[in-house]
């Protein structure tokens, strides 16, 4: 059983963003609800007016523009895990849409969702922070641009301000033979909040790194980016030495606590297996599609 | 704005005209007027038990607000099959012995006729990865996986046969 | 139709025409449909529902507790506290016995003085809506003082801890001694001693507790719900003050027991609320509540000293089992008991010495659960195995081979093996069916694991389990069973239909069985211990035999043939000796009932019995029989992550005769899952008492993803005590699937993991203990 609440189900954006400006108190954004619900009847979500987002059939979209992706904010979890485009341009996007939740999860979350819910553990962020993705809010006073890494400022916290949505979600696409991989361990194979995840990004020239994202997820406050481990690699051959020294990097970027799931040891520990995995798997090449949490091969 | 309104949903065919109030899911509005074939098992979406067809998607209802449904068609495990003309996938499971407690299987059914509809030769993959949001704690899953792969053979011969 | 016992044979002595095949369940097409009600889908007009006020700490003095505002808000009925209730209104019993009650296991139904545990009930609310009941429970406020808890077992067997409930902490405590294990330990070429742990498990069954209780026109007490034991109607009749042939419990088809609906959960809960209401009562619990109601899988600390011969051979045994009961005893002390009993597993072990205690403390309850005792010592003496092996140079297989213990062999407890012990055949044809061995590499390891058992089936004989049914043929030839037995999913009234069919020739379609209402049908017993085929099989076959009877003395009489030339088949009464005679069933029948035979019969089935253990030496016999097989597993471990992938998975057991292959199967590959489960990724977990894995996001159970190639083998030696040599299934195919995971494990990496579930840290720390030498050798 849920609380009480008010629910407004506007029909286009602008009318969207009015009720989100014009209604008094505490009123959220309503998406799929995946997250909203569960709280509400849990007693963890406060807010007692939602603004349904569900008849904007505008924001559910996958196009190409300009060199960039640019994916709806409404587009579902299952629309990324069913696009062809998806798989191609972004292999471990697509990836953590197939590790999310179950299919009826999938089919109703949305990607503004799992960004705005602002969980550590949030599958989607990863991937998105390893492809420079920046997010689109709109309010009545009009839209704004920030980066994906400026937007989750902490624990379930982020930049969104109240009478903000999120309408849009687009990165540069990646430069040709750019290896997306992405890994999701958890403590059973299907449906499950990760014990850490890890998104990579690597483009090579020549056995040379040219452009390298390392992100890991459910190891600190917010999803984060190995920023020191990607400046070590900019430029150089990888070799397996640097590689460990990457890793080493990236787990120092961590600040994992313990918790039901998993030690903080194991989450260092598990940072650098992955990381350095998934830098080896890069370095061997494009052609592979993003791997997912399933595979037990080293 | 808190009060009730009357919303349409045509489920298995039929429309409905229900009476329902913001905060009432698709899993109480359906349970509450004569489906009770649509089950409950955790009201947060970790368990599959309450899925249906809506326009055409497998959801969980217990995750779907009513309001949010309106005007949408729904599909429970009745309007897949019944006992005068069931589905391949019901029958599958009956012969297979797929079915014990049974708690599960009007939700995995739905999952699973969603699957076959878009995917008329799935593989093992396939199928698990269209379950995974379904629990079943009684059959360990194997039997409801050849009952699927069973129906599926079912439904491609019979498309043959009608060309 | 002639049955003798046979002894360990493959041939079969009587011919089955309905029994061994994989028939249509009677409940399946139903539940393909939709169509099939379970007890949170029943209404009626003019119902209230019922919401639980609830204890937000595991210990503590109740003060206070001020219902004041509760009962004030409008469209509230009833509101209930331990004050509103007699000192009577304790709960006690042992689910579905006709009347054995021990000590402790008094459970208030109501928390007064003390909070116990998490979550105890304090309130229970009748109102006029869902919304109004919810509201209702969070006006109720109450006062708390501290009282300490203790929340480790060990620690509350210590002089000094916080008594739980009562003057000890001791709930219940056995010991075996048999033969001499000092003079065994002397003659050991080798001692291996190991401690394993393993957790608490939450039953998980789909369908949380629920039902619907009112009060009708006869003034009787109706309660219809999900539930393993009808029973309970007599702790409901004695709480209330109100005589027992005034409660009728019926069983709904149940979504999902294994022991977590045998004790009762929420039957006082409606019955209290429907009496003081005089309306109707709905209850059902969330998730989240289904959690904290029910009692879980008690969690085991497991001491094993092994000696050993070079050859392999168990010299002398010595174990220690300590396990934790919740603050309340319910079913503690026979779960103690079974773990007792199957200390030394399948194994001849002539020197003995068990020594076993059940703690109090203020953790979540502890009750039923499927292997009950048994296979949580299984884990421990098939882990143990495998270490004996390890250290010896033998196989797991051979190592096995030289302990089993064989018909004829006294048990733990000196009672006789009467049965078929198929082991070893269950054990090679398990290990077989994993086939080719998958490659691993440099990172990924694979592994094998075995394990084997011994579960009883049937109740503690002390007990004196009987169970009654009802069979009885219609004119037309149709038949009715009438059995109150519970169906809780592995085709417990399906197979009775199976049963009478098979006896008096009918195809199954034409037999419906009454079931689950403890009124109208005879008292069958509870849905557990592996007892429904045994006891309700046996009862139902021994009716149906007699009405069998009747009408072949009638049909004897008309075709001038003695009884036994007439087969009773495919709808048809035939002389064997002369097919001419012979006409349909229903003809039968009505040429019968128009001559006054009787067409009915009312059977008891009586267990073995015995008049309990030896309190000095642990010696006497328990169980009526017992189950054996084994399960195999080949594992796939990542050393860098820890992940642990079950490949393939097989358990091959021998159930004596199936009933129905399908079913059987179902049971194996279903307890396969939920092994895999408790080895892997399912962990109740509690920090001081209080439940921090509440739903099924934090308490994982295996996924679609998570299935491996499964496999089951059925062997039939026919030597069972149920119905057509038939033994039970239920908890057997369970009982050995984590330990062959955790063997598995343990023989993929080279060291063992000791404490259950198997998470891919455990297995990385173990690799890190390996690495640095600081595993201990032997």
């Amino acid at each position: 059983m849920l609380p009480r609440f008010e629910l407004y189900q506007p029909t286009t954006l602008p009318e969207a963003l009015g009720m989100l400006s014009e209604t008094g108190g505490n009123v959220r954004p309503f998406a799929g609800g995946t997250n909203l619900i569960p709280d509400l009847r849990g007693g963890r979500e406060q807010a007692r007016k939602f603004v349904s987002l569900a008849g904007l059939d505008d924001l559910r979209f996958t196009r190409f523009a300009n060199g960039r992706v640019e994916i709806g904010s409404l587009t579902t979890v299952s629309d990324l895990h069913r696009s062809h485009e998806v798989l191609r341009n972004a292999p471990a996007l697509h990836a953590s849409a197939t590790a999310f939740a179950g299919h009826m999860v999938r089919c109703t979350a949305t990607i503004a969702g799992n960004i705005c819910y602002g969980s550590p553990s949030a599958d989607l962020l990863p991937p998105l922070l390893s492809l420079d993705a920046n997010v689109t809010l709109a309010s009545a006073a009009g839209l704004r641009i920030l980066p994906l890494s400026r937007f989750n400022l902490g624990y379930k916290q982020t930049a969104l301000k109240p009478g903000e949505m999120m309408t849009q979600i687009s990165w540069p696409q990646p430069a040709r033979g750019t290896v997306q991989l992405f890994y999701k361990l958890g403590l059973r194979k299907g449906d499950a909040i990760s014990v850490i995840s890890a998104a990579v990004s690597l483009t090579l020239k020549q056995m040379v790194c040219t452009h390298a994202r390392i992100a890991l997820g459910s190891v600190a406050a917010t999803v984060v980016r190995a920023e020191r481990a990607e400046a070590l690699l900019l430029g150089r051959e990888l070799t397996e030495k640097l590689i460990g020294e990457a890793a080493e990097l990236a787990a120092d970027a961590s600040a994992p606590i313990d918790d039901l799931r998993a030690s903080k040891e194991y989450r260092l520990h598990t940072a650098r297996v992955l990381v350095r995995r998934l830098l080896r798997q890069a370095a061997e090449g494009p052609g592979e599609a993003g791997s997912t949490r399933r595979s037990t091969e080293g | 704005m808190e009060t009730s309104k009357a919303i349409k949903l045509k489920v298995n065919g039929k429309q409905l005209e229900l009476l329902a109030a913001p905060n009432s899911t698709l899993l109480e509005i359906l349970r509450n007027n004569g489906h009770v074939e649509v089950k409950c098992g955790c009201e947060k979406g970790d368990c599959g038990a309450c899925a249906v067809i809506l326009d055409g998607e497998a959801v969980d209802s217990c995750l779907t607000l009513a309001w949010i449904a309106d005007g949408s068609e729904v599909q429970t495990v009745k309007g897949i099959g019944t006992e005068a003309t069931p589905h391949p996938l019901q029958t599958a499971f009956i012969e297979e012995g797929s079915v014990q407690c049974g708690y599960c299987i009007p939700g995995i059914i739905v999952a699973a006729k969603v699957l076959l509809d878009e995917n008329p030769d799935p593989t093992d993959s396939d199928i698990r990865v269209a379950l995974s949001g379904n629990l079943c704690r009684c059959t360990g899953y194997t039997r409801i996986f050849s009952a699927i792969h069973k129906a599926a053979q079912v439904m491609r011969e019979g498309a043959q046969k009608n060309g | 139709m002639v049955e003798t016992v046979p002894t360990a044979t493959n041939s079969p002595n009587v011919q089955l025409h309905q029994v061994g095949k994989p028939l249509i369940r009677t409940d399946a097409p139903n539940k393909a449909y939709g169509n099939t009600l379970y007890a949170g889908d029943l209404m009626m007009p003019g119902m209230l529902y019922a919401k639980v006020f609830r204890a937000d700490r595991p210990s503590a003095l109740i003060v206070k507790v001020d219902t004041a505002r509760a009962r004030a808000l409008e469209g509230v009925r009833c509101v209930l506290t331990a004050w509103d209730l007699p000192d009577r209104l304790v709960v006690t019993d042992i689910p579905g016995q006709t009347g054995g009650k021990t000590k402790n296991t008094a459970q208030p139904i109501l928390a007064k003085e003390r909070v116990r545990f998490f979550n105890e009930p304090i309130a229970l609310i009748a109102a006029d809506s869902e919304e109004i009941a919810a509201s209702a429970r969070d006006l109720i406020e109450v006062e708390y003082a501290p009282f300490p808890g203790v929340f480790d077992r060990a620690e509350a067997l210590t002089a000094g801890a916080p008594l739980v409930d009562g003057d000890a902490n001791v709930v219940a405590a056995y010991k075996i001694r048999k033969g001499d294990t000092e003079r065994g330990f002397e003659e050991a070429d080798l001692v291996i001693e190991n401690s394993f742990r393993t957790q608490v498990q939450e039953q998980a069954f789909l369908e949380p507790e629920a039902g619907l209780a009112w009060m009708d026109d006869k003034n009787v007490l109706n309660i219809k719900v999900s539930t393993q034991v009808v029973e309970h109607f007599r702790a409901i009749a004695d709480a209330l003050g109100i005589p027992h042939n005034r409660v009728h419990i019926e069983a709904m088809y149940v979504g999902g027991g294994f022991g977590g609906k045998e004790g009762l959960t929420i039957e006082m809960m409606l019955a209290l609320l429907a009496y003081n209401t005089r309306k109707p009562v709905r209850l059902v619990l969330t998730r989240e509540e289904s959690f904290v109601n029910h009692g879980n899988r008690h969690p085991f600390t497991l001491h094993y000293r092994s000696g050993v011969k070079k050859d392999g051979r168990i010299t002398a045994m010595e174990v220690r089992l300590i396990a934790d009961s919740g603050a309340y005893s319910k079913l503690s002390p026979y779960v103690l008991l079974y773990a007792t009993v199957g200390a030394p597993g399948p194994y001849k072990v002539d020197n003995l010495k068990v020594d076993s205690v059940v703690a109090a403390t203020n953790n979540l309850s502890t009750c039923a659960f499927r292997g009950f005792g048994t296979m949580q010592a299984c884990v421990a003496y098939e882990g143990q195995m495998d270490e004996i092996a390890k250290s010896l140079g033998l196989t797991p297989l051979e190592v096995r081979q030289k302990n089993f213990i064989h018909t004829g062999d006294k048990n733990a407890t000196g009672q006789k093996i009467e049965s078929a012990v198929w082991s070893e055949q269950c054990a090679i044809q398990a290990l077989e069916a994993l086939g080719e061995r998958a490659k691993g590499n440099d990172v990924v390891k694979i592994g094998r694991g075995l394990a084997c058992y011994q579960q009883s089936y049937g109740r503690i004989r002390w007990f004196k389990d009987s169970s009654e049914a009802w069979v009885g043929i219609e004119v037309d030839g149709t038949v009715i069973v009438r059995c109150a037995v519970t169906d809780i999913g592995a085709g417990q009234s399906s197979s009775l239909a199976q049963i009478a069919a098979e006896v008096l020739g009918v195809p199954m379609e034409k037999v419906v069985t009454y079931f689950g209402d403890c009124t109208l049908n005879p008292l069958a017993g509870t849905s557990s211990a592996s007892r429904a085929l045994y006891m309700t099989g046996n009862a139902t076959k021994m009716a149906a035999t007699k009405v069998r009877d009747n009408l072949l003395e009638w049909a004897g009489r008309h075709f001038q043939v003695p009884p036994d030339d007439l087969q009773l088949v495919e709808f048809r009464v035939t002389a064997i000796s002369d097919p001419a005679r012979s006409m349909p069933i229903d003809e039968l029948a009505r040429r019968c009932a128009a001559d006054g035979v009787h067409r009915h019969h009312l059977a008891m089935f009586k267990a073995p019995t015995s008049e309990g253990l030896d309190p000095e030496t642990g010696q006497g016999e328990v169980f009526p029989d017992f189950t054996y097989g084994a399960h195999a597993c080949e594992v796939a471990v990542d050393t860098e992550t820890g992940e642990v992938t079950v490949l393939k998975s097989v358990g091959a057991h021998d159930v004596g005769q199936s009933l129905n292959p399908q079913s059987v199967a179902g049971q194996i590959e279903g307890s396969a899952l939920m092994g895999q489960g408790f080895a892997l990724c399912e962990e109740i977990i509690q920090r001081n008492g209080v439940l921090v894995t509440p739903s099924f996001s934090e308490y994982l159970i295996p996924t679609s993803e998570d299935v491996p190639e499964t496999k089951a083998i059925i062997l039939e030696s026919r030597s069972g005590l149920g119905p057509f040599g038939s033994k039970g299934m239920g908890e057997p195919a369970f009982a050995p699937v984590a330990a062959s995971i955790a063997n598995a494990v343990a023989d993929a990496i080279g060291v063992r993991i000791f404490e259950l579930p198997i998470t891919s840290e455990k297995v990385i720390n173990a690799l890190a203990r390996k690495a640095s030498g600081q595993v201990k050798m032997h």
